[in-house]
């Protein structure tokens, strides 16, 4: 293969007269095309795979990444024999992505130095619990998936345990200790005193000291430190065996650290170790170093009731000062009980005469004192911070798919903050024992059965609230279950509010399945006729993991949920496909202009995917210059009323076969996404209404002209005519309408999973704020169309997947209007309240899906 | 409750286990899951199981000797083979005999759903 691709490239760099290897190259190019359409779909089905509907294992992840990684070797390749060798700095690119990737697969990752010592909150990788520890990276989940206030920090991550222990030589001597104790030498208040000592009298190495220090320096004044070990807060609760320090100043951070880690080896923690038969297991510790919030009100929720009093209420505690009153249960406290289901209505409230309460000291640690006697049998929680408690804690258990326990703070300015959130650790007994499952649901009519894909497994219950438009966004109830017609992107802001979503349109491998899952809410997508059977207010119930809508709530199956499965999300496959997939999936490289356009730039395979489709696209661009090196190509004229000097270019059943000399008329087109724009281009009013009161061709003429010599980036890439590169069931249109440039590529095939448009416009004659402007209309038309739009100045980069043929025909021809309709419309557009004129405008010509 | 179906799965990949067992149960079938062919094997002399999914290619024992014994202790047993796709075709070959159905590594719940419904309705089917 390499020779046959090295002779090719020899023939190609030096043509002999006459040769003609045009059709070579664009045999490449269509070649790294289906590639990159590959690459794209297995991207898409490792997406698929972290919804949980399918079984997968390591070598399937495994495999996937080889396929990638030879796809892409290809087409780096392609790329560089149309280009003559342009982009060979791809292959370091690949290289940066893809060994890390393989590290992961064999497990390596933490071995290879890339792991950081110290990290703040706000930055912590994600799904690497091993280096976090559980509790860490369940708040780094919160801050960033979730959005939840969190109190700003840093963790000392378990590398710094492992350097600690080397450095000190501890390692081997904690080991004899225990297997001392363990033979029953020595009790565990001994073995305790001994290891907890060696511990404290240590040095933490220079390179973390230094990090952690300068991390201290910055931000609060004081800090409180947490143990944050890995399996803590997972299915082992270790709840209370490791030492929290609170109001420890910067200076006191090193010292408290290893306090917390002496902690690890308190008689409780290990006693609690050996009951658990992991004694003899690794024990790695991270920290939590977070701002202390210095809280008039703090305390606890359960989500579950565990006195189990009301099976549908949650449960807050809470008290004054500090959180050790109501964690270690210090006294009495404030009880609210509080209904799950939206708007948590208050079912009942204790109010206790509270004793005492913690409180920072002013010179570090805390102290205890008396309540006030006004403050004794006061509230400590106003109706307003309750229900926003209770709406926080039931989108955690919504997110980590067991039953939690928060804890929580209210500074002195009202403001609520999440501490922690872990499983809330319940017996059984709790629960009622569980029938049959499969019993209990026969009970429950069922909607509809087997309805649909399934983009994110899992089981929801609430009442129907139907989208249908972003106005309808502001009043969705928290918890509902979300019934759509599309997945429209502008839908994400409410995902993580849904307790389910079922959607008409879209598939598992869409913008919307992928937010959804990335929030971990179960999501039905293709479901027929959804929002007729299901109508607003009705309450149902969700299992995407059986495909089963039921009518009302099926608690058993809720609880049998949440309770006895998996929560497959935290498996450690699932984290590992995590992993892999941002390094995978995410694309940063958008605006083909900006400075980090490069194989430099490339930091996920979605980006070198992303380039390298650009830059063949790019360089077929370049016809003269393509026309000058290769004989023989064939290129048509659209002969039309509508001005564009339009040159199409066929690769394979995207025109009439009869076709002959150079022209080509519009009825000649097979090409189904170009037929499709171009009756939208072409349509009645589209060119024929001109709003711009000069003479239209005079004036395309003379913009044409000075368009090249116009300055800025978008001009560089743009030295040949407007081109349209189709096939039966693709096109590549590039089109230059006086200033903007616009781009449009699409695919219409049968199978909808390999659909897609995309559409990028960018530049103008006028100054940067009136484009922006246009950018702005076309993003609110375009979103009205269920287009993912990204803007930034004048760029407008679109896109859509996965519709079936109808609908990807039906965008065309309103991407073909728009076009039409945009061209001169930053002149027009002098101010931002001339935008809505526009957009109605619009619609009223054309009646929004 | 005679009439609830019992099913063994073995694969030494554990995330599979845990995966079928909830996904099964909830079609009312009691499940009993093995990461370890040897202790699986050693359970298969103890107790009849009306289903038996098992993967092929696994550490200490081979899944097809594994199958084998299953078939030769319990000849009624329904054997439900999963597999990567890779090895698919020879599996398919070498135990065309015997075996309920073949499924390819990864696979959706409502697949494996199927097809334990599928061999459920064919034991009932048997025993009336």
């Amino acid at each position: 293969m390499w020779e046959y691709l090295h002779n090719l490239w020899k023939r190609i760099r030096w043509p002999k007269p006459g040769l003609v290897v045009f059709p070579e190259i664009f045999e490449h190019f269509q070649e790294l095309l289906q590639n990159h359409q590959q690459v794209m779909e297995l991207i898409a089905d490792l997406g698929e795979k972290s919804g949980g509907e399918y079984i997968f294992d390591r070598k399937y992840m495994a495999d996937t990444v080889d396929q990638m990684h030879t796809l892409l070797l290809h087409m780096v390749q392609r790329l560089n024999l149309i280009t003559s060798n342009r982009y060979l700095e791809l292959h370091p690119a690949l290289d940066r992505i893809f060994v890390p990737l393989e590290s992961e697969l064999r497990g390596r990752l933490s071995l290879s130095g890339e792991m950081p010592l110290v990290v703040s909150l706000a930055e912590a990788p994600l799904d690497r619990p091993e280096l976090t520890g559980g509790k860490a990276n369940n708040l780094a989940v919160i801050i960033r998936n979730l959005h939840l206030p969190v109190p700003p920090g840093f963790i000392i991550t378990t590398q710094v345990y492992r350097l600690f222990l080397e450095f000190n030589q501890l390692e081997n001597r904690i080991h004899a200790w225990l297997e001392s104790w363990a033979a029953g030498e020595k009790d565990e208040d001994q073995i305790s005193r001994q290891i907890q000592y060696s511990i404290l009298a240590g040095v933490v190495p220079q390179e973390a000291g230094v990090e952690i220090k300068r991390q201290a320096d910055k931000g609060a004044v004081h800090w409180a430190l947490r143990s944050s070990a890995y399996g803590e807060d997972g299915e082992l609760s270790f709840a209370g065996l490791h030492e929290s320090l609170l109001n420890v100043p910067p200076r006191g951070v090193l010292k408290a650290y290893k306090k917390v880690l002496a902690s690890l080896y308190s008689p409780d923690a290990l006693m609690y170790r050996q009951k658990m038969g992991m004694l003899g297991e690794d024990t790695a510790m991270a920290v939590l170093v977070q701002e202390l919030v210095p809280s008039r009100v703090s305390g606890l929720i359960h989500t579950l009731d565990i006195s189990a009093e009301a099976v549908d209420c949650l449960v807050i505690y809470a008290s004054w000062g500090l959180g050790r009153t109501v964690v270690e249960g210090r006294g009495p406290v404030d009880r609210f009980v509080v209904e799950r289901d939206y708007p948590h209505r208050i079912r009942h409230r204790e109010i206790a005469a509270k004793e005492t309460l913690v409180r920072p000291h002013t010179s570090g640690g805390e102290e205890v004192e008396e309540v006030s006697p006004e403050e004794r049998e006061a509230v400590t929680l106003s109706e307003d911070q309750i229900h926003r408690l209770a709406s926080w804690a039931l989108t955690l258990e919504r997110y980590f798919k067991r039953p939690q326990e928060v804890e929580w703070a209210v500074d002195q300015s009202g403001q609520c903050f999440i501490l922690q959130s872990r499983g809330l650790v319940f017996s059984k007994a709790v629960t009622p024992p569980q029938q049959d499952i499969c019993q209990s649901c026969a009970q429950y009519s069922v909607l509809v059965r087997d309805a649909g894909v399934v983009a994110h497994a899992g089981v929801g219950a609430g009442v129907v609230a139907q989208v249908s438009s972003d106005l309808d966004m502001t009043r969705f109830p928290e918890g509902a279950v979300l019934v759509t017609k599309y997945t429209a992107p502008w839908l994400a802001r409410i995902v993580p509010k849904a307790a389910a979503i079922i959607t008409e349109r879209g598939s598992a491998a869409g913008h919307l399945a992928t937010i959804a899952r990335e929030f971990r809410v179960p999501t039905l997508v293709g479901v027929e006729g959804a929002t007729e059977f299901l109508p607003e207010g009705m309450k149902i119930t969700v299992d995407t993991k059986s495909r089963i809508i039921y009518d009302g709530r099926v608690n058993e199956l809720l609880q049998y949920e949440l309770v006895q499965s998996l929560a497959f999300e935290d498996a450690p496959e699932f984290r590992l496909l995590r992993r892999l997939l941002s390094r995978i999936a995410p694309l940063h490289l958008i605006d083909p202009t900006a400075p980090d356009f490069t194989p430099q730039g490339c930091l996920s395979i979605h980006d070198v995917i992303r380039f390298i489709h650009e830059k063949a696209v790019e360089e077929l661009m370049d016809l003269p210059g393509l026309v000058k090196r290769f004989k023989g190509v064939h290129i048509f004229t659209l002969v039309s009323d509508v001005p564009l000097g339009l040159k199409i270019l066929d690769l394979g059943g995207g025109i009439d076969p009869e076709a002959s000399g150079s022209r080509l008329f519009p009825e000649q087109i097979r090409s189904a996404p170009m037929k499709a724009l171009w009756e939208g281009l072409s349509g009645p009013g589209v060119w024929s209404t001109d709003p711009i009161p000069v003479d239209f061709k005079g004036m395309m003429s003379s913009l044409s002209k000075t368009w090249v010599e116009t300055p800025g980036a978008a001009a560089a890439a743009v030295s040949g005519f407007n081109l349209a590169v189709v096939t039966e069931t693709y096109m590549n249109l590039h089109l230059r309408l006086g200033y903007h440039f616009n781009l449009v590529d699409a695919r219409i095939d049968p199978d909808p999973q390999r659909n897609h448009i995309y559409f990028r416009f960018v530049g103008g004659v006028t100054d940067l704020t009136r484009r922006s402007r246009r950018a702005q209309l076309l993003a609110n038309i375009l979103s009205h169309y269920h287009f993912k739009v990204d803007t930034k100045g004048d760029l407008v980069v679109a896109k859509v997947l996965h519709l079936p043929r109808e609908d990807q025909e039906n965008r065309l021809r309103i991407l073909g209007r728009l076009i039409g309709f945009t061209r001169q419309l930053d002149i027009q557009l002098r101010s931002d309240e001339d935008i809505p004129e526009f957009i109605e405008a619009f619609f009223e010509q054309n009646t929004p899906a | 409750m005679k009439d609830q179906l019992t099913i063994m799965v073995l694969d030494d990949e554990p995330i599979v286990c845990k995966r079928l067992k909830p996904a099964l149960e909830k079609l009312g079938y009691a499940v009993d899951t093995f990461t370890q062919s040897v202790e699986a094997m050693h359970q298969i002399h103890q107790t009849a199981y009306d289903i038996v999914i098992t993967d092929l290619k696994m550490k200490e024992i081979d899944g097809m000797r594994f199958l084998e014994e299953v078939k030769k202790q319990h000849p009624q047993t329904e054997v439900i083979v999963i597999t990567g796709f890779a090895t698919m075709e020879t599996a398919k070959q070498s135990f065309r005999k015997g075996v309920f159905d073949f499924i390819a590594k990864p696979f959706k719940l409502n697949e494996i759903q199927e097809v334990v419904n599928r061999a459920a309705a064919k034991i009932k089917g048997a025993a009336v």
